[in-house]
């Protein structure tokens, strides 16, 4: 190896993106002490809030492991979903939550290996097309099951998650997020990043460079729709009741896109950000324009995509090419 | 070691390549050259998986690979750099090199492709461009990258699509240069060239194609003296000597 290191080549070690890795840091202490602060007479409400800007995280992330790869799915309603029904199911079958949450996740993730088998030659808009097809299929398909397995348009009740503990179903949705955030990482440390990178940029040249590039494009169907049904799961437990219309609504593919795009798309860090800052958006902006928030909402988030293309991690990564986590 | 039988290629009534034979030795560089349509990018689509043939075989080393996939070809040993370049557009010059070392040979770990990577563009006179964006690269550059990535998958059988296209002479000089030191490498080169100069320059032997066909294949003294040649591919022989 020494004869290596006299060579006048550039570092020979991967760049590392300590400052993202920093940042992500800050979040998750920030995050866990969140639900410990004296948050007062709105605590419930705050804490809500706090849950679903988590559960839009991990939303948003699973969504932007898919899109590594090339694939810019509408189907992220369905796994939500799928993850939802799943898991009421489940737990009406008698199963006990702890054991009905990863079977939900990973029935949803072998039925995404279904919809990713028929759409690998697909790309670009007629992938997404497919997709969000496909979301349509199995909104359809649970709603005109028999009223008493899947409860049909009217939907169905599940137990609340952990009997209803606020601050415990916070810390659940905190924990598969950091769960989510593992993930991330650990594609983007390992070979999976270099293979979904390949294909994203030039599917046939990746091929033609030994990249098996249907093994791959399933993992980033597998991975993502997993994550996606655990952020499906926490949202039933915590609303306790899903319908077929709010499940498989299409704002819930749409804002895993959106929010990933306006936080910096291919990071970890980016969707994280980007679905806190549009969620805190969105309460503020609730509360101080109350009629047409959605309008100014919507203004928001188009100017900052209009300004900031790489999103807000854009903001501190000008210009540098690879190395970014 | 990499054989085709017969191949041929149809698209609807047009025979683009037909009943194409020839055999492609270890350690030599082979010339594909015909005048515009004679079939030389079908056939090199149809050696590197593009599309399958209509009728024939083809090997490599001791394995059939006439309905493998690309990927497959690719670790059975079949390099390919294009035509026109296609470097992976937000990825660093290194990255995309390690996408080959990585990807070309199975059982690859990261860190070992990352150091091949590195030492390719030290042979391919890249290393001081390894943190560059590839969007950066001038087209000489583009072109090593292309060749340091096919490189990295260790191939035994290299194509080559025009690879000197767009070059200046002074470039093309040292391109060919470079692919000499691919071979002297132990890889056997097979490269589809319409600058004739760089055929003589380079090649063992050259197979000329017309319409299609195999018209006549030898040395390229051979080839450029053989009449049939003169009139199908040229026209005059002024012109094979330009």
């Amino acid at each position: 190896m020494s004869a290596v290191s006299v060579r006048p080549t550039p570092a020979r070690r991967p760049t590392f993106a300590w400052r993202a890795l920093l940042a992500l840091g800050i979040f998750f202490v920030l995050a866990l002490a969140f639900p410990f602060l004296p948050l007062g007479d709105r605590r419930e409400f705050l804490l809500q809030i706090g849950f679903f800007t988590l559960v839009a995280g991990i939303m948003a992330l699973s969504w932007d492991l898919l899109a590594r790869s090339g694939q810019v799915s509408l189907a992220h309603a369905a796994f939500y979903g799928l993850g939802a029904y799943g898991y009421a199911l489940l737990l009406k079958a008698g199963l006990p939550w702890e054991a009905a949450m990863p079977l939900a996740a990973l029935g949803a993730g072998f039925i995404s290996l279904l919809l990713g088998a028929v759409t690998m030659r697909l790309s670009g808009m007629y992938f997404a097309i497919a997709t969000l097809a496909f979301t349509e299929v199995v909104r359809t398909v649970i709603q005109n099951l028999p009223e008493s397995v899947a409860g049909g348009a009217n939907g169905l009740l599940v137990p609340a998650l952990l009997g209803g503990n606020s601050r415990g179903q916070y810390l659940l949705a905190l924990a598969l997020l950091l769960l989510t955030v593992g993930v991330s990482l650990a594609v983007r440390l390992s070979k999976l990043h270099h293979a979904f990178a390949a294909i994203r940029q030039g599917e046939e040249t990746a091929r033609v460079l030994g990249v098996s590039v249907v093994r791959y494009k399933l993992a980033a169907f597998f991975l993502s729709s997993v994550l996606a049904a655990l952020a499906g799961v926490l949202y039933a437990g915590k609303t306790f009741f899903i319908s077929p219309l709010d499940t498989f609504s299409l704002a819930n593919s749409i804002s895993p896109l959106t929010t990933s795009i306006f936080g910096g798309l291919y990071t970890t860090l980016g969707p994280i950000l980007g679905a806190t800052v549009l969620r805190v958006a969105e309460e503020l902006l609730h509360n101080t324009v109350k009629n047409g928030y959605l309008v100014v909402y919507g203004l928001v988030l188009m100017l900052s995509i209009l300004w900031l293309p790489r999103g807000i991690v854009g903001l501190w990564r000008r210009g540098r090419q690879g190395g970014d986590l | 070691m990499l054989r085709a039988e017969n191949l041929s290629k149809r698209f609807g009534g047009l025979h683009a390549v037909q009943n194409v034979s020839f055999t492609h030795y270890g350690g030599e560089i082979l010339a594909v050259i015909g005048p515009n349509g004679a079939g030389k990018t079908t056939l090199l689509n149809l050696l590197s998986g593009v599309y399958r043939p209509s009728t024939g075989r083809l090997w490599l080393q001791q394995e059939d690979i006439t309905d493998a996939p690309m990927e497959r070809r690719c670790h059975a040993g079949l390099g390919r750099a294009f035509q026109i370049v296609r470097p992976f557009p937000e990825m660093t010059v290194h990255e995309n090199v390690t996408v080959g070392a990585l990807f070309g040979q199975r059982g690859m770990r990261l860190p070992q492709a990352r150091e091949r990577a590195y030492d390719l563009l030290e042979r391919t006179g890249l290393a001081a461009h390894a943190d560059r964006a590839a969007h950066e690269l001038t087209l000489l550059q583009d072109k090593r990258l292309e060749v340091a990535r096919a490189l990295a998958t260790q191939p035994c059988v290299l194509l080559l699509d025009e690879v000197m296209a767009g070059l200046r002479p002074a470039e093309a000089q040292e391109a060919v240069e470079l692919v000499r030191g691919v071979r002297d490498s132990g890889i056997s080169i097979l490269f589809i060239e319409h600058i004739m100069p760089v055929v003589r320059d380079l090649a063992d032997r050259v197979v000329v194609m017309d319409q299609g066909q195999v018209l006549a294949e030898g040395t390229y003294r051979e080839v450029t003296a053989n009449p049939q040649v003169v009139a199908a591919y040229l026209g005059t022989e002024a012109g094979l000597h330009a």
